[in-house]
This record gives C-alpha cells, sequence and structure tokens, in this order.
C-alpha cells in the first residue's frame, strides 16, 4: 500500500538531495550547462568562517524564537477563548482562521500597503498618535518587529485551528470535580487544560517550526532583508547567493546546513512529544 | 542585387520618406514604405518565439502593438513579463539547461549581459549579412553611449543587444515651488536656486536643508531618496560617487561602457569616495525620512504626494507624474555637480537573441529586434497611453513632433525631459556603473555596507573600508 | 462545553476576543474597501474611508488583456490535483506505515517528514534541471510534481498519525468476517478517516496554493498562478495597488466561505489525528 507514494517521494526529494550533496563539493557555473569544478571543501569552510552566514543565522534565530513564540502563545490564547464561547462560535472561528489562507507573497504586500510611510494606515494611525514617527520598514529594529508581527498574523490562526481541536479531548469530567472543588481558572488552566493538550500543542510546534525557518516569502517581498541586513534571515540569503550571485556550490553548502539544522530541531521536538506520550 | 537597392533606399531615402509620412496612415504603412520591401519583413513568417522582458513601460507599449508586428511579418510573439530578478533567475537556468526557452532576452546589461554573453547572439553576423532586414537608419543612430553601454562588452566590436529603453537618472523637482520661493531662497541662501548646470551637490543639500526647516508651508522636507536597502540605494549613491570623481574601479568609464572580466582592486577607498561618502551620509540626514524604506516607485510616489521639493529620479516617471495633480509643475535637469562633474546614472538596457535558439527563430528575433527599437515604434512608444518609456535613437528626438513635445502642453509628457536626457547622456555627463559578470554580488555589497552606514552603524570610512575588502574579494583583486 | 462558560471574567473574555478579532480582521477589511478606490485615493497621504467607489481594478483584472482567470483557473487546478493525488497516497502509505510492524518504523517516519524540511532556494536548481530533462517545464504536471515534493510527506505523516488513533480491532474484525484488508480498509477504515482526510486535503490545499518560490521558477506563460499574478503587479515603475488589493479580495473571499463550510470536519478531524 506504501510503495507508490514512496516510490515518487523517493524520486522527487533523494534526487536534488543527492544533487545539493554533490554540489557542496564543487564550483558550479550555469553557463552553456552544468559545470562542476571540484572544489573540495572549499565551500564548506567558508559556510562556517562566513560572517555574513552566521549574522544572518543569528538574525534566523530571532526570528524564529519570537515567531513561533508567540503565535504559540497566542494561538493557544485563541483558541481557549473560542473555545469557550457559547454562540457564534462558527463564525468568529471562520473570520479567525482567514489570514492563513492567504498566500505568504499576497500577506507581504499588504503588510507593506499598511505600513508605507506615505499611504499606509497602520503608519498613518502610528505617526497621528505619536506613538511612532518614523519609517516602519526603512528602520533598523522597527523593520524586524513590523515582519515578525506580518508573519505572527498570518500563521497564528494555524496554531489556534490545531489547539482548538486539541481542546475538545480535554476529559470533561476533571474539569467538572476541580470546579466543585474550588478551583479557579488559573489553576485549571496550569493543572488540568495545558497536560491534556501538551501533545497538541507539539504538533502544532512541530509543524510550524519546520516552515519557520525556511519561509522567506514574506521578509522578501517587504524588505529584502534590510535595511542595514537586519531583517536578512538565512534562507534570505541562501536566495541571493543561489539566485543573484548564481554561487551554486555554496548555496548548497548552506542550504544543507539549514536542513541539518532543522532535523535538529525537529528531533529534539519529537523526543520531547515522546516523552510526553509516555509520562501522559 | 536587389538587396544592394534595397540598402541604398532605406540608408538614404527611404529614412525621410518614413519620417513624412508619421502622421499619417496606419502605423503598417508607415513601416513598410519606410523601411523595406514585404519580403524582408515576411522572411521567418509563421514562426512563434518567446520574448522574455522586465515589467517595464515599453514592453508594455510593444505588447499593445504586437497586432501591428504580426501583421507585418506573420510572426507570433508571447511576451513574459515580469520582476527583473525573477527574469535575471529565469535566463540562467535556461542557459543553465543548454535550450532556449526564450528566444528574445531583456538583457540587462549588467546582471544578463555581462555573467552570460557567451549566451547571446553577436548581431554583427545580422548586421552585416546582406541577406537580413537592415536596422533602419543604420546602428550609428542609437546614441553612441547608450549602444557601448547596452550592447557591448569588453570589446568595441561585438553587439549583443540594441538598445531598448534609457531610464536614467535626473534632478526632479517643484518648479512651481522653486518660482514662488525663488527671491527668498535667494536671498537666505545667497545663490540661485533655481537648477543649472553650474549647481553643486553641496547647494543641492543647502536648498533640501532650507525646505526642511519650514520655509514653505507646502511641503515638509526638502529631498527625498531612493535610499532602500536594494539596488535603488546603490543608483543613488552613485550619482554622488561619480560627481565627487570617486568610483568602484579604476578607469571607471571604460569598465562602464564596454565592461570587463577583471576590474582590479576597488577603489571605493580612495579620498574623492570618501568625500562622497561623507557627503551622501550628510545629505541623508536632511532627508525626508521615509527614504531609507523606498525604492524609485516609493520615492515617485511621496513626491506626488508632496511631502517634499526634490529628488534624483528615473526621468521615465515623468510621464506617470505629469499626469498626477502635479501636472504642469514640475522642473526637470540634470543633476547637480560635484567637485570632478554632474554624473547621471544610466540605468539603460538591451534586447538581445538567445544563442540556443535556432536558426529559424534567430531570424525571427532579429526582426522583432529591429522593429522593436525602430523609430516608428519608438514613437508610438511615446505616444502610447499604456506605456512606452523614452527613445533611445537620436532621429527621433530630431522628428518635429517630438520636438514640439518637449514643451507644455504635450501628448508625449517624457518629452519634456528630452532637453535635460540629451545633455545627460553625453560622453562626461553618463554615469555608468560597472559591468562586469559579479555585478550583482558586488552591488549587494555596496547597498548593503551603504544601508549600515545611513542606519548610523558605521562611519563612512569604515563603510567605504568594509566594502572595498568584501569587493575585492568578489572580484579577486 | 458546559463547565466552560465562566472560565474567564465575561468582561476580560470579550475584551482579548474583540482585540483578537480586530487584530486579524482591519488589514482584510482595509483590503477589501480599498480595493474599490481608485488608485489615487488608494495612495493618497491620508488614508480615506468615504469614497466613491470603482469597480475599475475588478474590470480591468478580468478584462482580456491580461485576464486574472488563467492564474486562477491554473491555481485551482494544479493545487486541487497535487491535494488529491497527495491525500490519496498518503493515505495509502499512512495505513500502510501505520500497520506495519518493522524494526526502523520510527526512522522511516522521521525520514519522510524531514524531506519536507529542504530549503527552497537549495533545491530548486536541480528540481530545474530535472524537470527540463523530463519535460516538465511550463506544464500543470510539473508543478503538481512540484508541490508533491512537500505536500506527500506532510500528508503521509498526518494520515499514518491519524491511522495510529485507530485501533486495528476495526479492520481485523471485518477481514475474519472474511473481507479481503483492501474490502476492510475501504469500507470500514476509510468512512471513519473521512475527517482526518478532509483535514490533510486542506492544509495539502493550503501550502499548494500559496506557493510563490515553485511556481515562479517552474511554470511558464501557460501556467502561471495567482502568486505569480500578484508579484507581477511590482513593475518597474510602482506597484498597481488597486489591482493588488482586488487580487487579494478575491482570493480572500472563497477560502473564507470554504473555511466555514468545513470547519466542522476541519475541527474533529484534528482532534481524531493529533492526540496520539
Amino acid at each position: 500500500m506504501m510503495s507508490p507514494a514512496l516510490f515518487l517521494l523517493a524520486l522527487i526529494t533523494l534526487v536534488p538531495f543527492f544533487s545539493i550533496i554533490w554540489m557542496s563539493f564543487n564550483d558550479v557555473s550555469l553557463m552553456g550547462g552544468l559545470a562542476f569544478e571540484f572544489s573540495g571543501l572549499d565551500n564548506w569552510q567558508r559556510v562556517f568562517t562566513d560572517p555574513d552566514i552566521r549574522s544572518s543565522w543569528l538574525i534566523s534565530l530571532v526570528y524564529f524564537l519570537a515567531t513561533v513564540g508567540l503565535e504559540m502563545v497566542i494561538g493557544t490564547v485563541m483558541a481557549l477563548l473560542v473555545y469557550s464561547l457559547t454562540r457564534g462560535s462558527n463564525i468568529i472561528i471562520s473570520l479567525l482562521l482567514i489570514p492563513m489562507f492567504i498566500a505568504p507573497v499576497i500577506v507581504g504586500l499588504l503588510g507593506r500597503f499598511m505600513l508605507d510611510p506615505s499611504h499606509g494606515l497602520y503608519a498613518w494611525l502610528l505617526n497621528e498618535s505619536g506613538l511612532f514617527d518614523g519609517n516602519i520598514l526603512g528602520s533598523v529594529g522597527s523593520a524586524m518587529v513590523a515582519v515578525i508581527l506580518m508573519d505572527v498574523w498570518e500563521w497564528t490562526p494555524l496554531v489556534a485551528l490545531i489547539v482548538l481541536a486539541g481542546l475538545a479531548s480535554v476529559p470533561e469530567d476533571t474539569l467538572e470535580a476541580a470546579e466543585m472543588d474550588g478551583a479557579k481558572y488559573g489553576q485549571k488552566l496550569l493543572y488540568i487544560i495545558l497536560p491534556s493538550i501538551s501533545n497538541i500543542l507539539l504538533v502544532a510546534l512541530l509543524i510550524r517550526a519546520m516552515d519557520a525557518i525556511r519561509f522567506f516569502a514574506i521578509i522578501f517581498i517587504t524588505t529584502n532583508g534590510g535595511p542595514a541586513d537586519s531583517t536578512k534571515i538565512i534562507p534570505i540569503r541562501l536566495y541571493d547567493i543561489a539566485f543573484r550571485f548564481f554561487d551554486l556550490g555554496y548555496a548548497a553548502a548552506v542550504g544543507i546546513t539549514m536542513l541539518v539544522f532543522s532535523i535538529m530541531v525537529a528531533t529534539a521536538f519529537t523526543k520531547l512529544l515522546k516523552r510526553q506520550e509516555t509520562s501522559s | 542585387m536587389t538587396q544592394f537597392k534595397r540598402r541604398d533606399i532605406l540608408k538614404g531615402m527611404g529614412g525621410l520618406a518614413s519620417l513624412s509620412l508619421m502622421g499619417a496612415g496606419p502605423l503598417r504603412t508607415a513601416l513598410a514604405q519606410g523601411m523595406a520591401s514585404d519580403e524582408a519583413w515576411k522572411q521567418a513568417s509563421g514562426t512563434t518565439i518567446q520574448f522574455i522582458s522586465e515589467n517595464t513601460p515599453p514592453t508594455t507599449a510593444i505588447a499593445a502593438n504586437l497586432a501591428s508586428f504580426q501583421e507585418l511579418t506573420g510572426i507570433t510573439v508571447n511576451i513574459t513579463e515580469m520582476q527583473l530578478g525573477a527574469l535575471v533567475q529565469k535566463v540562467a537556468l535556461d542557459f543553465g539547461a543548454g535550450r532556449s526557452a526564450f528566444d528574445v532576452i531583456y538583457a540587462d546589461p549588467y546582471q544578463v549581459l555581462a555573467p552570460y554573453h557567451r549566451g547571446l547572439v553577436d548581431l554583427n553576423t545580422f548586421i552585416n549579412d546582406d541577406q537580413q532586414l537592415v536596422v533602419p537608419q543604420g546602428i550609428e543612430d542609437f546614441i553612441p553611449s547608450q549602444l557601448a553601454a547596452a550592447g557591448r562588452f569588453k570589446d568595441s566590436e561585438s553587439l549583443y543587444t540594441l538598445p531598448y529603453d534609457c531610464p536614467t537618472m535626473i534632478w526632479i523637482y517643484r518648479r512651481d515651488l522653486f518660482e514662488k520661493y525663488h527671491d527668498q531662497m535667494q536671498q537666505d541662501l545667497g545663490f540661485d536656486p533655481t537648477p543649472s548646470d553650474s549647481t553643486t551637490w553641496e547647494q543641492y543639500y543647502q536648498i533640501a536643508e532650507w525646505f526642511s526647516q519650514g520655509n514653505a508651508s507646502e511641503v515638509q522636507y526638502g529631498t527625498g531618496h531612493q535610499a532602500q536597502q536594494y539596488d535603488s540605494l546603490m543608483c543613488d549613491f552613485s550619482n554622488v560617487l561619480f560627481a565627487y570623481g570617486g568610483d568602484y574601479f579604476a578607469n571607471g568609464q571604460q569598465v562602464g561602457l564596454l565592461g570587463t572580466d577583471s576590474p582590479g582592486a576597488c577603489q571605493l577607498t580612495s579620498e574623492p569616495a570618501l568625500e562622497a561618502a561623507r557627503f551622501y551620509q550628510k545629505l541623508l540626514k536632511v532627508a525626508h525620512p521615509g527614504s531609507t524604506s523606498w525604492d524609485w516607485t516609493g520615492v515617485a510616489n511621496a513626491f506626488q504626494n508632496g511631502e517634499f521639493a526634490m529628488m534624483p529620479e528615473w526621468h521615465e516617471f515623468a510621464g506617470s507624474l505629469e499626469s498626477s495633480q502635479l501636472q504642469g509643475k514640475i522642473g526637470y535637469a540634470p543633476l547637480p555637480k560635484g567637485p570632478a562633474r554632474s554624473a547621471n546614472l544610466w540605468g539603460g538596457t538591451g534586447i538581445g537573441i538567445n544563442a540556443n535558439a535556432s536558426a529559424e527563430k534567430q531570424k525571427a528575433a532579429w526582426l522583432f529586434l529591429v522593429w522593436a527599437t525602430s523609430p516608428q515604434t519608438q514613437l508610438m512608444g511615446l505616444r502610447s497611453e499604456v506605456g512606452g518609456g523614452t527613445p533611445t535613437r537620436q532621429s527621433v528626438y530630431d522628428m518635429p513632433e517630438v520636438k514640439a513635445a518637449s514643451t507644455p502642453p504635450t501628448d508625449m509628457p517624457n518629452m519634456l525631459t528630452a532637453d535635460t536626457m540629451l545633455t545627460a547622456w553625453q560622453d562626461d555627463h553618463i554615469g555608468l556603473r560597472p559591468k562586469i559578470a559579479q555585478w550583482n554580488e558586488v552591488d549587494t555589497v555596496i547597498f548593503t555596507e551603504l544601508s549600515k552606514m545611513l542606519a548610523g552603524q558605521m562611519s563612512p570610512e569604515e563603510t567605504m573600508q568594509s566594502a572595498k575588502q568584501r569587493i575585492d574579494r568578489i572580484v579577486g583583486a | 462545553m458546559n463547565t466552560s462558560k465562566r472560565w474567564l471574567p465575561h468582561t476580560l473574555k470579550i475584551a482579548l476576543l474583540t482585540l483578537l478579532l480586530l487584530w486579524t480582521l482591519i488589514p482584510i477589511i482595509w483590503m477589501v474597501l480599498s480595493s474599490f478606490k481608485s488608485n489615487d485615493i488608494i495612495t493618497a497621504g491620508t488614508p480615506r474611508v468615504f469614497f466613491t467607489p470603482t469597480l475599475e481594478h475588478y474590470t480591468s483584472l478580468f478584462s482580456s488583456g491580461n485576464s486574472l482567470w488563467p492564474y486562477l483557473l491554473n491555481s485551482l487546478f494544479i493545487a486541487g490535483v497535487s491535494t488529491l493525488i497527495a491525500v490519496v497516497l498518503g493515505c495509502m502509505a499512512g495505513f500502510g506505515l501505520s500497520r506495519i510492524r518493522i524494526k526502523g518504523k520510527q526512522h522511516l517516519a522521521f525520514w519522510i517528514i524531514s524531506t519536507r524540511m529542504a530549503p527552497i532556494a537549495a533545491v530548486i536548481v536541480p528540481l530545474y534541471l530535472l524537470f527540463r530533462y523530463l519535460y516538465l517545464l511550463d506544464t500543470h504536471a510539473g508543478l503538481i510534481v512540484a508541490y508533491l515534493s512537500f505536500n506527500l510527506p506532510f500528508a503521509i505523516w498526518l494520515m499514518t498519525a491519524f491511522f495510529d488513533d485507530l485501533p486495528p480491532d476495526l479492520e481485523e474484525a471485518a477481514m475474519i468476517d472474511g473481507a479481503t484488508k483492501l474490502q476492510a480498509f475501504r469500507y470500514v477504515v476509510l468512512p471513519l478517516m473521512t475527517p482526518g482526510l478532509v483535514t490533510t486535503a486542506i492544509l495539502c490545499f493550503i501550502f499548494a496554493w500559496n506557493d510563490y518560490a515553485f511556481a515562479q521558477t517552474f511554470s511558464g506563460p501557460s501556467t502561471q498562478t495567482i502568486p505569480i499574478a500578484a508579484a507581477q503587479l511590482l513593475t518597474q515603475t510602482g506597484i498597481d495597488w488597486g489591482k493588488l488589493l482586488a487580487i487579494g479580495t478575491i482570493v480572500v473571499c472563497p477560502m473564507a466561505i470554504a473555511g466555514l463550510l468545513v470547519k466542522r470536519w476541519l475541527v474533529q478531524g484534528l482532534t481524531l489525528g493529533a492526540v496520539k
């Protein structure tokens, strides 16, 4: 039952995988067909010594922690709120889910539209209220905050959705018993609800984490790594190396490091998931 | 021998005949009578060719007028337009696969021509071949600096593209405000603020500062710039750099005009370059704060909204600016001069033929190339409602109706800049960035480091030093 | 659901919810509203709420020059077929993987999901050349295959989780009664899997529908999708905001409605699948 799927999967994943491993040990050029010039460990040496790559990783980590962190927290809060509604939860959920259906490219452009110094609604509001006078996407610091918030805007509903599903399986009787014992909301939350949805939380975390490292469409279309390289996460630098400088061997090396990092993160989270399973 | 006669007629009388027919009759008739017999045009009838282009005004105008080309030649053209970055990616991948998905290529001199010139056909084979359609007015009609900058690489013989569009940076300003406050400015500043060919960058700065001090109620700031961490920042800075006598590499004008494989060591730490960097930092401090998030479209949009009084900007924005509420209030001039000269950065491109295409398609592509860059098509582009750029041919500028259109009221708003442009394209006024294969990487270094300088993270000296180090590594100096 | 009513002080609940709704909806409302403004009002310095609406952006989007229809149809077709294949194959693979008793099972599952973590920009070049030689460029099939490269592992992973949740007793009982494994699968297991299938399908569809990188690289003139249409509006001389907002509105509305309709299945599905 598995074979056709696995065969297709193998073809379209193994071929690129082995290609980029081979490319990372070569100097690759595109002119007149793909040409390889063996360069040994040159690209690999560069990957680990290039200060630009290092700073991109740092920025990526900040971006990763901020977006995934905020999405998990706000998503869970959103789910808890909707779950506790007695009426209208259908409509409210549908409204809250809309952002995740919009392509990241369009979300980025919408973000630019709202933050444009000349005619953006948010820019105007911030200016009028005196909260922020400058140029949001053009100033170091605020640009990073802006792209993080755009990502959060788009993907929080995904987390909320998953958590909401998990909340449906929280044991009612335990909750009722706790309530009759006089437990307050905070206590119920901490000792009953969160533990029973901990698996779900980890699933949501895993799904988002996998993508948070590689997705770059929003930053690409809003700041493209600027200003002053302050939002230049590693996938954007990879795109530059691959498709603006056409240094494909080096790009392959950078790509492999990203893959390794993702696998490490996913392994860590999965181990966590297994441990939670056995303990609950 | 019939070919011989055709060529004579063309070069001699045909040209004039076609021009006089401009005002009357359908385009097809004019083309057919002016350029050559139908036979020559129908050589590749029935073929279909693919044209990949940046989504730029001349292509929009041509796309709207393809029917006339089809009628004339029987060739079907499919145009794919996209952002320049995406185009470069697709073209490079196409060359990498060794096949030809696109027959006619919008060959950006820095991102396509320099690295991939071997993938383009040397057009001399078509120009010197008697069997092929002749370029109307000859290639000498193209403005010389543009022909070399767009079409040649490394040597002055091979020609890879025909100049297609030519956006160039000039000084665009609110003429109404300059007129209104002229006397007051003259008194406060001590010089005549009206842009002229003796205005310096230092004076530009003082004018900008004057506006930013709130002296005019209409605008809050004096100058706006396209200083986003993007190619636009490099373009904006280059005007200042060249004006101060600095350059990216030694022998800058040659490296910019013809291009080279080995530009040598980066020159950004020379004293003139440092001067330029210091000045640029100073200038951006009094500029509209939005500048660091604007590319060329952002700054044009803000100018249109009346947020500042002047800007260095690509002249092709004249078209859209003149159809906004600022119509008639805008002035155009070459950019101010620095200690060395006045430099106006050129950003044009040519179109070329994919060398991997079949001989049949190449022939069809050549016909398209000739048509798309012909005087008639360029005139049509000027008049077009949907787009159109500015002509790259001297003969078009000499046409009476074009000359008439360079003063308002006009139906060719881009021509209001005509006088400025013709000055800007002179060899001592034109600004040319290095045409090298590694330009993308070098460009990225330049605008990234400059962006850090503008964000206050590095001093101008540190910025230029850091840029030089990285650039030297990239070009292998 | 009854005890949940008095979890939070009511006002705090309403306040937070309103905040979240505003946060989510203001950009969307502004986008929809602005899509009916003419370009000069859109880019005016002061945002305006009252104005004379115009349909010019919508009409120009569907005019003969560069109509949005092909983009829409391409997006729907490609994402739809890719999703269908991913779900079908993923379902079969998920069932197999769930029921199989081999030693390296966890590793196999992990390898499958790790293929989805590949950084896009790095794999595009080898994929491009592969597609070139297989004549898959500028074809619908090509993009479908490209999307399968990340949807298939995802579908297998999710479906495996769903099947893990379903005890094998049901199909074993059916087989004892004389059914073949295939019949048991089709008539007993599959109906119970509907929520899971729908969940997987929707998520796969979203990822395929939203993709820009693959679409831009592997598509040609006849296989352009919506994200490409949006990106094309970034011209050399400016962003055509009006058309862009119109495209955004067109994309959002059906998606929102679809979300409403299948929300029931979605929540149920994720419940079954995610709780391990």
